[in-house]
């Protein structure tokens, strides 16, 4: 009965059914975000780019956001079936290395692009974006240049946030507004609550109030526009650089220490950072690659504008966060 | 009895499972909320939207009740799919409609400032008025002939039809009606945040939903769930005592007796605000996903595969709710106590008091503590989950009629001696097809809603067509997204006028 149900299962709702035997084949299991496994994602061209030389099979398995991902295996712990994690960011890995649950990388990284050095012993980044407000050209013929200009615009110009507790842009805007201004923040956030004309969910519903055009400008990443030059030919949007420059939001991959697969998973992590397997980022991620992919790196991401990095510590974020939220929140209320 | 307690028990299981979880992790700690304020918020919006919905939806069954015209039947099965429609796709809709760069303000130059506490009412009461209309107009079509008759030849005023007619029909349904609209509007998340202007204006949920994934406070998550649904379960005490047994049954032929001239411009007024009010920002979402990227959208087999996994949980979900709806509702016609019947009503609408991030919660950890694979429980949760979202609209829509039943036919009943499925083949079954028809359409289509109860739980392959359009929606793929919202609000538009027809010519067939 146990054992019919799972087919039953499949059978009814049309699933493909692992096939028979498929144990002899060593399965890797990635958990990860839902929109990395999305088709149109980097998860199917890393998953068939690994299966063609590892002799193994990889598995994909979702939850909802990035966040998710890390309470779903801190929810499984020991038990979890995961061999590796995809998709955290840096505002995350202090939290997820706190659980105890991740082994060291063992790779060196020395091939490395990113805007900071990168020194982390357990995670691997494998790409990056800033956070960055972004405008339509044809609309804002003068965007400001930093959040000071931003407040001084007349208080019909709205942008649209996403909300910190529930969004990882959201999150990040808190930071970059903390890494700026430091004790300044709360004010910077009281001058800004005129501009926002609300405080969405998640970054989805945030950007598309922005292409609806209720908003002038909406917090996401400097790669936006790129991808709306590359993949739609359409080349009026841009993002804001700010003088006080930006935070970055590097996203990165850890294996798990409870896998029976580590060296198939660090095989993993060598293939996600090599050129051949980043080449397949920019264009289904849109965010920048960690190496130096050549040609490969559609000429759009190189037009995307570099900022000043805004460096924010990792310990910083996981004592402070909690309360950089509450007073950011609390000046805009 | 037992099935209403089975609902009770999961909710309990629910938490006690997440409790269980964080009383073995010594991580937690508590979040700092300002919980009166809060609570005090979100209750006055809640409030405003199930008067305001109750009053509209009134107005609009009213009206349609009496007009006759072409494609009536499509203006009442587009009244019927707000309800099921994502509510962010609503508010996308009528933003493209009232937003500063929407329909009105291009064609007219005024800006209406749609952000705001009247924004999340504009878009809550499309939601929810239009579904009452629904629910409403059942209950208005079917007053009994002979009513009509002796109403009419007593020559009553509209006003006095109204008062004797009318109201004594849908008074019983108002407090199951507005239970479930005030609670959807306590619960509702994304679209008071999208349309709420900044923090100023946000529900509990979004404390809930922040507590669980942002602090990873699990016991605090439970706390803040159990003050939800202690106010929610306060609303769906009231509104079950406040719940007379209703007078009505029977199916009325196509009305004859109209009411008089002004007073039928009156209706026709308030329909045809009604169809504007509610029918472009449909509309509106229509225009916008049946355009030129509509074809890249039809050539992706990833569509098909979820078109086809959404039509099997939903085709699963309406029978289901169906069945159980059925019983809990005959369950409550025949119990004798006012609070025997509370007691095996109310647990059918707790689920909508419970925060999806914390039912999401519970069921993966129900799943793993039993010891089963969420990839493979995911089909089964979400079936399992719609259901139950589905079955306060089910008891609320059949429990009225069926006890009307019970009251002015039980003696007959009695007296021929039928047994159990006599009964409902011969007696009941005729006088509820229609009722049940409308609950199986909005069975089926609720499964084309919200999916976040299986967060936890995704594969790369089992995915349905709201999961589907939130992925297209994060990856900037917005056609695609405008794409499938307008194939899911065709699919339930067409449910909603071919599934009543359906049961109503069953019913028919055997009456």
């Amino acid at each position: 009965m146990v054992k019919l149900l799972p087919v039953a299962l499949a059978a009814f709702f049309g699933l493909a059914a692992l096939p028979a035997g498929a144990e002899e084949v060593p399965i890797l299991r990635i958990y990860t975000y839902d929109s990395f496994a999305a088709e149109w994602g980097p998860g199917p061209g890393l998953k068939a780019g690994f299966e063609a030389t590892c002799g193994c099979v990889v598995e994909l398995t979702t939850a909802d956001d990035a966040i998710a991902v890390l309470r779903k295996v801190q929810l499984e712990g020991a038990t979890t079936k995961a061999d590796l994690i995809v998709g955290l960011d840096t505002a995350t890995s202090a939290e997820a290395r706190a659980t105890g649950l991740f082994a060291p990388h063992g790779l060196t990284l020395d091939k490395l692009t990113l805007p900071e050095a990168w020194t982390d012993p357990d995670f691997v980044p494998f790409d990056y974006g800033y956070f960055a407000y972004v405008y339509d050209k044809e609309k804002m013929p003068n965007p400001p240049k930093s959040f000071e200009e931003l407040i001084a615009l007349t208080d019909d110009i709205k942008i649209v946030i996403q909300d910190p507790r529930s969004s990882t842009p959201g999150l990040g805007n808190v930071f970059w507004v903390q890494a700026a201004y430091g004790e300044r923040a709360p004010e910077i956030w009281a001058g800004l609550k005129p501009h926002i004309l609300t405080m969405t969910k998640g970054w989805s519903e945030a950007y598309n109030l922005f292409l609806a055009g209720e908003a002038d400008m909406v917090l996401s990443y400097t790669t936006s526009p790129t991808y709306h030059q590359v993949a739609e030919g359409v080349d009026k949007y841009a993002a804001a650089i700010f003088t006080e420059g930006h935070v970055a939001q590097t996203e990165v991959a850890g294996v798990l220490k409870s896998s029976e697969k580590q060296e198939l998973a660090q095989k993993f992590l060598a293939y996600l950072t090599s050129v051949e397997g980043q080449k397949l980022i920019p264009t289904t991620n849109w965010m920048f690659p960690v190496v130096d992919i050549g040609a490969d790196l559609p000429a759009a991401f190189g037009e995307a504008p570099t900022p000043k990095l805004l460096e924010i510590d990792a310990a910083d974020i996981a004592a402070n966060s909690r309360a950089w939220v509450d007073a950011a929140l609390a000046a805009i209320q | 009895m037992v099935i209403g307690a089975a609902v009770a028990l999961l909710i309990v299981l629910v938490l006690w499972s997440i409790t269980a979880t964080a009383a073995t992790d010594p991580g937690t700690s508590p979040s700092r909320i300002d919980l009166p304020w809060l609570v005090l918020t979100t209750t006055i919006q809640a409030g405003l939207t199930m008067v305001l919905s109750l009053l509209v939806g009134t107005a609009l069954a009213w009206a349609l009740n009496r007009l006759r015209f072409p494609g009536r039947e499509l203006i009442v099965g587009l009244f019927a799919s707000a309800i099921v429609t994502p509510g962010i796709i609503i508010a996308f809709g009528l933003l493209a409609v009232w937003g500063r760069a929407g329909w009105v303000a291009e064609f007219t130059g005024v800006r209406i400032p749609i952000f705001g506490l009247g924004g999340i009412l504009f878009a809550h009461v499309i939601l929810d008025a239009s579904f009452a209309a629904r629910i409403l107009l059942a209950r208005l079509e079917s007053v009994p002939d002979f009513r009509l008759k002796t109403g009419q030849s007593l020559g009553l005023s509209a006003i006095q039809r109204f008062a004797l007619i009318d109201w004594p029909a849908i008074r019983p349904t108002l407090p199951g009606l507005g239970a479930i609209i005030f609670l959807l509007a306590f619960t509702s998340f994304p679209v008071v945040l999208l349309l709420g202007g900044g923090p100023a204006n946000q529900t509990l949920e979004v404390a809930i939903y922040s507590a669980v994934r942002l602090d990873f406070d699990l016991r605090g998550a439970v706390n803040l769930a159990l003050v939800q649904i202690a106010i929610c379960a306060g609303i769906i005490l009231l509104a079950s005592a406040a719940a007379p047994i209703p007078a009505n049954l029977g199916r009325s032929a196509p009305q004859r007796w109209r009411d008089g001239a002004w007073v039928q411009a009156l209706q026709e007024a308030v329909l045809v605000i009604g169809v504007l009010g509610f029918g472009l920002p449909l509309l509106a979402i229509l225009i916008d996903g049946l355009g030129p990227g509509l074809g890249s959208l039809l050539a992706q087999p990833g569509f098909w595969r979820s078109l086809w996994t959404s039509l099997a949980i939903a085709a699963a979900s309406a029978v289901l709710t169906l069945l159980i709806g059925l019983t809990l509702a005959a369950a409550r016609a025949a119990s004798p106590g006012r609070l025997v019947k509370t007691g095996i009503g109310a647990p059918a609408y707790a689920y909508l008091a419970v925060p999806t991030v914390v039912l999401s919660l519970g069921f993966f950890l129900l799943a793993r503590n039993a010891g089963i694979d969420p990839e493979l429980a995911a089909p089964f949760v979400v079936v399992l989950a719609n259901t139950l979202l589905a079955l306060p609209y089910a008891v609320s829509t059949l429990a009225p009629p069926l006890e009307a039943i019970a009251t002015r036919r039980g003696k007959l009943i009695r007296a021929l001696d039928l047994s159990g499925t006599q009964q409902f083949r011969s007696v009941e079954w005729p006088l509820i097809a229609g009722d049940a028809g409308v609950v199986t359409a909005l069975a089926f289509c609720f499964s084309l809603g919200d999916l976040g109860v299986i967060a936890l739980f995704g594969t790369q392959d089992f995915a349905t067509l709201p999961l589907l359009m939130s992925r297209a929606l994060g990856a900037y793929r917005s056609n695609d997204a405008a794409g499938i919202a307008a194939i899911m609000l065709l699919l339930t538009l067409a449910a909603f006028v071919l599934i009543p027809k359906l049961f109503q010519r069953l019913g028919h067939a055997r009456a």
